[in-house]
């Protein structure tokens, strides 16, 4: 789980990563990133799962460097998630950018569990 | 503090008491029976009925007293809202300084009477715009500013003389250089810093706390840092704030009211403690202390804690460090309604919400007030959605009549009840703290972050299970909703910052700019005051980000324990 770029929200992505470990998972927090150090962390400790959070609107910037750097590293068993302030037209864009999942504000944390298992175990 | 002041009569009291039991015996039984957990926001039991026999032992004169006098419970001005209304303070930042300029303008056109700046997330970080890990969030959340010369833009053909200005300069780390900035230009524009009236952040936990970021400054460094702004300003800028104690941006990550309260009051504690360690009288400084607080979705215990505060305060002020200004003792405050209570479902509800909000500050007796708009959850305010935040507070002050009486609520025993309960809560808070070695040492030691997190879970949970309802989220939803409005797009900020920058590094004075960093980073080593250095030095064209590798050089970087 980490932060992308400058965004100063923690709240949401403490929250999930909490929610995470007390469903049983092992959750890296990895705080603000930029997408190079995201991959490079992703990869060193092996994660099935990337989860970027981002409140600050430059989500469109960043999630999908990432996994175009994911892919430039000939890394293909690592998915990415998105979680944060989003506007409603970018949830396409991100998905088409090959964000797998996009967990906008209101979201469920059951759901965000149950989706991060899912994907765990496809 | 005999019997005879207090108001209510023993006998009376105990008639009123058995009268009660027989009611919620007899009457309330039906209701009783379904064991429903009546509970605030932050965890106090509320019972149904509140009498006289709840507030047994109280004392007019001494529990609340009068508006503009000691204990200020009743409101930190004699006039209160009849002699002067609250400020209309509404946010605006966003993109190049031009473009939030433009704002600035079009909110006081509008009848803003104070402007609210809010700066971008690299600057809030202390990196200047050409850096390469910031190219993502340059212009976003607020404006981006580098230099001297941003802050001239921002403030171009603005009576900054006579306007108040805040700027939400949150960490130190940023408020050293944009408060400099702001004072410099001033300056030049011929304005003395002793006219200059208006409120910079400035807050140690914002840096160091509540935002988790990796290499930010070390807790005693950043807390420095806010210090030296401090006593810049009381010798040299009276009438300016130098300290806005956020409690807002607490709250927002996680903390409960109390919470809220007890870590702004113990910041001021710490504040305080500094200045008298610089050899400052308290009645130099204290008068000048601001504070910063949230309106959240409780109603009744938003307005509890806003009395509390005034009361709890005024106590120490007197007790702890002696202060005999009454200004020194007055507990005064900004509100900003939350944005975490707002929703991107049905976004249009949010303007009901934030009224709310803004309601309880008001009848809290704040001193300004920020109208959170209806887009908070989705994006940037657009032009309609700010201008309807600002028409939100106008409504409630003319329309309203909210204003006409003084502490409307004072008296109401459920209220009365609930300010004495949020006032032990706090002062248990309090006293963990000073337990802990003061507030410094409980953010070194991650108490802060541990608190802080822990609130947040709950209070999550309880969105999730559905014991704290949320229109539009977990109950009347809309499925498939289309979204009823404009969003905001930013303004491309990158380029134009970056250009302006390569234009200065290009112009200034290089020897200059090298001796002006040496001097700040000899300052930082002989624990020099930072503040009065840096007026002088930003106005050869230093960048923030500059500045504020100088300062990690020195400080070194800390990376805030995980909850």
């Amino acid at each position: 789980m980490v932060r992308l770029g400058m965004d100063a929200h923690w709240r949401g992505s403490m929250v999930v990563a909490r929610a995470l470990r007390d469903a049983g998972m092992e959750v890296i927090y990895g705080g603000n990133q930029m997408p190079m150090n995201i991959v490079r962390m992703a990869i060193q400790e092996d994660v099935d799962i990337i989860g970027l959070s981002s409140l600050s609107g430059n989500h469109m910037m960043l999630a999908p460097e990432v996994v175009k750097l994911l892919k430039k590293e000939k890394v293909h068993d690592i998915k990415v998630v998105f979680g944060g302030t989003v506007p409603p037209d970018d949830v396409p864009k991100l998905k088409k950018a090959g964000i797998v999942e996009v967990f906008g504000p209101g979201s469920s944390l059951r759901k965000i569990i149950s989706c991060i298992e899912s994907l765990k175990n496809n | 503090m005999g019997m005879k002041t207090e108001i209510f009569d023993k006998k009376r009291l105990k008639e009123i008491k058995t009268k009660t039991a027989e009611w919620e015996e007899n009457s309330y039984s039906c209701q009783k029976k379904l064991k429903k957990k009546y509970e605030t926001l932050s965890g106090f039991d509320v019972k149904p009925l509140y009498t006289p026999d709840d507030l047994a032992g109280f004392d007019y004169l001494r529990d609340l007293g009068f508006p503009g006098e000691s204990p200020f419970i009743r409101g930190v001005h004699p006039t209160m809202y009849r002699g002067r209304t609250w400020t209309h303070r509404q946010l605006a930042g966003f993109g190049p300084p031009e473009e939030t300029n433009k704002r600035y303008k079009f909110l006081l056109q509008q009848g803003a009477s104070g402007i609210n700046g809010v700066f971008d997330y690299p600057t809030l970080r202390g990196y200047s715009s050409d850096d390469p890990d910031v190219y993502a969030d340059v212009g976003r959340g607020g404006v981006a500013i580098d230099t001297v010369d941003d802050m001239r833009i921002l403030f171009d053909g603005i009576p900054i003389d006579q306007v108040s200005v805040s700027l939400v300069t949150c960490q130190p780390i940023c408020n050293i250089s944009m408060q400099s900035m702001y004072f410099a230009n001033a300056l030049d524009r011929g304005i003395p810093l002793d006219r200059l009236a208006g409120t910079s952040q400035n807050d140690f936990l914002m840096e160091t706390a509540t935002t988790i970021a990796p290499g930010v400054l070390p807790p005693q460094a950043s807390f420095k840092v806010s210090c030296d702004a401090i006593e810049f300003c009381t010798k040299n800028a009276p009438r300016w704030n130098p300290i806005s104690f956020a409690g807002y941006n607490y709250r927002e990550a996680g903390c409960t009211a109390p919470q809220e309260v007890a870590l702004v009051i113990a910041h001021a504690i710490a504040c305080s403690e500094e200045m008298l360690k610089r050899g400052i009288e308290i009645d130099s400084f204290a008068n000048r202390l601001s504070f910063f607080l949230s309106a959240h979705n409780d109603f009744f215990e938003e307005i509890a804690k806003y009395r509390a505060a005034r009361r709890i305060y005024c106590s120490i002020m007197k007790k702890r460090f002696n202060a005999r200004d009454p200004r020194s003792l007055m507990f005064r405050f900004h509100v900003q309604t939350a944005g975490v209570a707002l929703t991107a479902q049905q976004p249009l509800n949010n303007v009901a919400r934030a009224a709310y909000h803004a309601l309880a500050a008001v009848l809290g007796g704040a001193q300004s007030v920020h109208v959170d708009a209806y887009d908070e959850a989705l994006c940037t305010p657009t032009e309609l959605s700010s201008v309807t935040a600002l028409r939100t507070q106008q409504i409630l002050q003319n329309e309203t009549g909210v204003t006409n009486t003084i502490d409307p609520l004072g008296g109401s025993y459920f209220l009365e009840s609930l300010t004495n309960r949020m006032e032990t809560e706090i002062c248990g808070i309090l006293d963990e703290i000073d337990s802990l070695g003061g507030l410094v040492k409980a953010v070194e030691n991650g108490w802060i972050h541990k608190e802080i997190a822990e609130a947040a879970y709950k209070y999550q949970w309880a969105i999730e299970n559905g014991e704290m309802p949320i229109v539009g989220v977990n109950c009347f939803k809309i499925e498939d909703e289309v979204l009823p409005i404009e969003l905001f797009s930013s303004p491309e900020t990158l380029k134009v910052q970056k250009k302006k920058l390569q234009i200065i590094k290009k112009k200034r004075n290089a020897a200059e700019v090298a001796r002006s960093l040496d001097a700040i980073s000899r300052c930082c080593e002989k624990n020099g005051n930072l503040m009065e250095l840096m007026v002088g030095a930003v106005k050869s064209h230093l960048t923030e980000g500059e500045i504020s590798q100088a300062l990690k050089r020195v400080y070194g970087v800390w990376d805030p324990p995980l909850f």
